[in-house]
């Protein structure tokens, strides 16, 4: 395809050129065929006639000295300098000869019905000859005609016939990249309609191509893509807003109290007070840049995690160890129902298994239990986190796991998780191949981690 | 004992010049990676704390420096916490690192695990006032009267003890008693401590945990 051109209407219109001149070519070979064919069958017809005639008139005649005394008669006959006529007798002695052309007697096999030949010359000669009986004595007939006309008439033939091949073929060159252009009019225009969207016109669509099949299917391809930017920019940009404002608030409480405080001067327990609700603004930030680094590490696609196989029941044994405290305190019984090996990063697990079940002890209601449990299917390994208390509204759910989405979007709980623990969750699902889901209803809320299983990796 | 910091920040550098000379070091400062490694040539140090991005010569630049000729710890602080750059740092001879931001208490830490030479000496009896604990007894008493304490809770004590007068930060004692290494913003240190509390000091006039707001909690004898 190197040798291609490059823009696909001059594509189309040189293929077009290129099926045409094949076409044409062939319908022109075959008529020059078919014409060479008959002219040569009438100028044997006409030798053939010539010797009957000949044939004819020697037997109506005296005798050959009579016809030979009138050698203009026969060229009268002939016509012009194309025809050529010989009268041998038996012995090779040529009795009449009419040669303008002055061409060497030809030697001929005997032929006693009338045959034809191509003759042995430089020029193109037709030779017909026949033998026959005149009297006591035999005679060969022979008549000839030069070619070099009907050469003539065929080669202009060809000229004009490659000529009409060249010029048909550039026509449809021509015409076949105006109908390419016109025919390409749509995909123009798709480029143009798609080159004007940018970044403060994602919401447009390209729907005008619904007449054309071949671009409906592009079209669609295209505005399917353009969901895709146009949902993850808005996450981004919402994500740069919110992240922008969770910032601003720990900062501006930073400001704030601290200005305040240095306008007079205070006692040092006031000073005390400042330095401490200073600390727990500047942890919360520090927190919120580790998880944000978390989650553009783990965004990074390249990212690599440490995979080993771990027993299930003993990473959940070490985390509700860690939440006995938190649970009790709360009149919360955390259950563990785990079992199995899992092909995971540990570290991560414990992480993401650790903010869910965070998350649980925070929104169950005291009195009531927090479940752990697994189950292996033959694909997969989940992990379910489950815990009673008010559902979650089911608007909530698909966008649980974005970053700093909240519930509740008055943002001063007691102990907030910064909005990105769920987000997190979900990035360390998408690295190891799985993926987390949420259900809620009256009777509680479960979170679910799914593992993909690779063969041999899991065993329960 | 003498630490050299070299920290182009000024404030950071002014901050640990006071919070290390308030925890009883010399502490000599370099803003920059050529005359920390002027210093270095020129006396002798218990302790270098280098931070990586350094105008001149940078912290690794001045690391391969030290290590051509002496031994001293080396602690390096870095605001890129990326795995490669913690593995350059330890390649190259670092004997830890700090990722900024990082509270006093952990750095502090750090800094007395370097400076104690050969391996920590293992206690195994612990007294402070009235209150004992025998590690190999697991056995815990406070004046005279023995306390029942869970593992996680005899473990915490243990560490309390075993830092006497060291201000924790809660998410040390996350890893050391837990082995959860990443910041969790739940409040399980609180409710071990308030635990605790309640069997060691609730029931007795002197009290010995005590809360370092906003940055830990340390064991020790207050007046």
């Amino acid at each position: 395809m190197k040798l291609m051109p490059r823009a696909l209407s001059l594509r189309l219109a040189a293929m077009f050129a290129l099926v045409s001149v094949l076409l044409m070519g062939a319908i022109g070979f075959y008529l020059y065929q078919s014409l060479q064919r008959e002219i040569a069958w009438r100028d044997d017809q006409a030798l053939l006639g010539r010797l009957q005639r000949m044939q004819a008139l020697i037997s109506d005649s005296d005798s050959i000295e009579a016809l030979r005394g009138r050698p203009k008669l026969y060229e009268n006959m002939l016509g012009n300098r194309d025809n050529l006529l010989w009268i041998v007798d038996g012995a090779g002695k040529v009795l009449i000869e009419i040669n303008p052309a002055h061409l060497p007697l030809p030697s001929l096999q005997a032929a006693p019905v009338a045959q034809l030949s191509d003759g042995q010359y430089a020029e193109p000669v037709r030779l017909a000859w026949l033998d026959v009986v005149n009297g006591d004595r035999s005679l060969t007939l022979i008549a000839a005609k030069l070619l070099s006309e009907r050469e003539q008439m065929l080669g202009a033939y060809r000229l004009k016939l490659w000529l009409a091949l060249s010029v048909g073929a550039l026509l449809a060159f021509a015409l076949g990249g105006w109908v390419s252009q016109r025919g390409l009019r749509p995909v123009r225009q798709l480029a143009a309609r798609a080159a004007g969207i940018d970044v403060q016109h994602l919401h447009l669509r390209l729907d005008d191509f619904n007449e054309v099949s071949e671009l409906r299917v592009l079209s669609k391809a295209l505005n399917h893509m353009l969901a895709r930017l146009e949902d993850g920019f808005a996450q981004l940009s919402r994500f740069s807003e919110d992240l922008a404002h969770e910032m601003r608030t720990p900062l501006s409480n930073l400001m704030g109290h601290t200005q305040q405080t240095l306008r007079h001067g205070r006692t040092i327990d006031e000073y005390q007070n400042l330095l401490v609700s200073n600390q727990e603004e500047y942890e919360r930030l520090a927190r919120m840049i580790d998880s944000m680094l978390f989650l553009a590490r783990t965004d990074q696609s390249h990212i690599s995690i440490k995979p080993e196989q771990f027993d299930l029941h003993d990473l959940s044994a070490q985390l509700c160890d860690y939440f006995e405290g938190v649970a009790q305190e709360r009149e919360i019984q955390i259950i563990d129902h785990t079992c199995g090996e899992l092909m995971a990063d540990p570290i991560l697990v414990r992480r993401a298994m650790a903010n869910l079940l965070a998350n649980a002890l925070r929104h169950a209601t005291p009195g009531t239990e927090v479940t752990l449990a697994s189950a292996t299917w033959e694909d997969r390994l989940e992990v379910s986190v489950h815990n009673q208390g008010e559902p979650i509204a089911p608007q909530h759910l698909p966008r649980l796991f974005e970053r700093f989405y909240r519930c509740d979007p008055s943002r001063n709980q007691p102990d907030d998780s910064g909005g990105l623990g769920l987000a997190i969750v979900r990035s360390i699902m998408q690295i190891h191949g799985g993926r987390v889901s949420v259900d809620s209803a009256e009777s509680g809320t479960r979170f679910c981690l799914e593992f993909p299983l690779k063969k041999g990796s899991s065993e329960s | 004992m003498r630490i050299l910091v070299v920290e182009d920040e000024a404030k950071t550098a002014d901050y640990l010049h006071k919070a290390l000379s308030e925890s009883g070091y010399g502490v000599e400062i370099a803003l920059n990676g050529l005359d920390g490694q002027h210093l270095v040539q020129e006396s002798e140090y218990d302790l270098i704390i280098l931070d990586v991005m350094l105008p001149g010569l940078d912290g690794w630049q001045l690391l391969q420096i030290i290590r051509r000729k002496w031994q001293t710890p080396v602690l390096f602080l870095t605001a890129r916490d990326a795995i490669d750059d913690r593995v350059k740092g330890l390649e190259l001879g670092a004997d830890d690192y700090l990722v900024k931001p990082f509270s006093y208490a952990e750095l502090l830490a750090r800094v007395r695990t370097l400076l104690r030479r050969g391996p920590p000496r293992e206690v195994e009896q612990f007294q402070v006032a009235d209150l004992s604990l025998d590690l190999l007894r697991r056995k815990v008493t406070r004046n005279g009267q023995r306390l029942t304490l869970t593992n996680k809770e005899f473990a915490l004590l243990h560490l309390l003890l075993n830092r006497e007068g060291e201000v924790l930060s809660r998410s040390l004692i996350a890893s050391q008693i837990w082995q959860m290494n990443f910041d969790s913003d739940t409040n399980v240190v609180d409710v071990a401590i308030r635990r605790l509390r309640a069997k060691v000091d609730d029931p007795f006039q002197l009290k010995l945990i005590h809360t370092v707001r906003g940055i830990g909690y340390l064991l020790e004898v207050q007046s």
